[in-house]
């Protein structure tokens, strides 16, 4: 049987996978190479939520889980730098940089909105944790 | 059952115990579905839920009227079960169906933390007024308040 407590948690866990996923856009902002070191812009990750019907109390409150982690296909940004290693030889992008498409605002407000979350559920975990040592006081 | 036996239940139903016990109830589960709710603030198409309060208000009232009419005798907890009617536990429903965002779903944090922020005072409140009442039923048994 789960309660509000694991609810709370599961939340915790997949607000958690979404900071990760945004301090490594984060962190990969200038990434021009690939993990193998072949020059393929990183591309951004988000995370997408899904409610889960296996955190479930008998009342049918839900927790959270990630669903997927997506990867953006979106096309990367050109940067004139014909010195730059990673640099196009030929084609209609000759002398341009691919870098990863990733927007700082979008970002940012995205980690702003995580971390408010990850608050809310702190701050329902409090409440639960008062509810309990209230019903504590009973038997003293 | 012995004399005993019903010595027990008698002690407390003539008390506001069981009353408080359903209110502790209540208010605990509708703290779970709420939590519920906060967790999945961010879940795309995600409706909240809720538990009817009125409801279970309504219940609660029918139920302590229907025990002040059998005063007479000692009653069991059966009669504030509220298991005539509908159960105010299989009541969760969609608490808004018409205003969304744009991720298809009509979760609001603020909407959800001020609903169980009244939950758990609630709760609170129930829980205290049963201990002075456990606190009492000590004074008179060890005849001293």
């Amino acid at each position: 049987m789960f309660n509000s407590l694991d609810i709370s948690t599961s939340a915790l866990l997949a607000q958690r996978t979404r900071m990760d996923a945004i301090s490594g856009n984060i962190a990969n902002l200038s990434t021009t190479r690939n993990e193998a070191g072949e020059s393929v812009p990183y591309q951004p990750r988000f995370v997408v939520f899904k409610t889960d019907d296996q955190v479930k109390t008998p009342e049918g409150a839900m927790g959270v889980r990630v669903d997927s982690v997506e990867i953006s296909q979106k096309e990367p940004l050109w940067r004139y730098q014909p010195g730059h290693p990673d640099a196009q030889h030929d084609g209609p992008h000759k002398g341009y940089v691919a870098y990863p498409n990733i927007d700082m605002t979008t970002e940012f407000v995205d980690s702003l909105n995580a971390t408010r979350a990850y608050e809310a559920n702190i701050g329902v975990i409090e409440a639960t944790k008062s509810m309990f040592s209230q019903s504590l006081k009973i038997i003293g | 059952m012995t004399a005993e036996g019903k010595m027990l239940p008698a002690l407390f139903n003539s008390s506001s115990i069981p009353v408080l016990e359903k209110v502790v109830g209540f208010t605990e589960a509708r703290h779970n579905v709420l939590a519920g709710n906060i967790a999945n603030i961010d879940t795309p198409g995600y409706r909240a839920q809720d538990l009817s309060p009125v409801q279970f208000q309504n219940q609660l009232k029918e139920a302590i009227e229907t025990r002040r009419e059998q005063a007479t005798q000692p009653v069991g907890t059966s009669a504030i079960d509220g298991t005539d009617g509908e159960d105010p536990f299989a009541g969760l429903h969609d608490t808004m169906k018409s205003l969304l965002y744009h991720d298809d779903s009509d979760n609001d944090l603020e909407r959800q933390v001020a609903a169980l922020t009244k939950n758990q005072m609630q709760y609170n409140l129930a829980v205290t007024i049963m201990t002075n009442q456990f606190r009492l039923l000590q004074a008179a048994i060890s005849e001293q308040a």
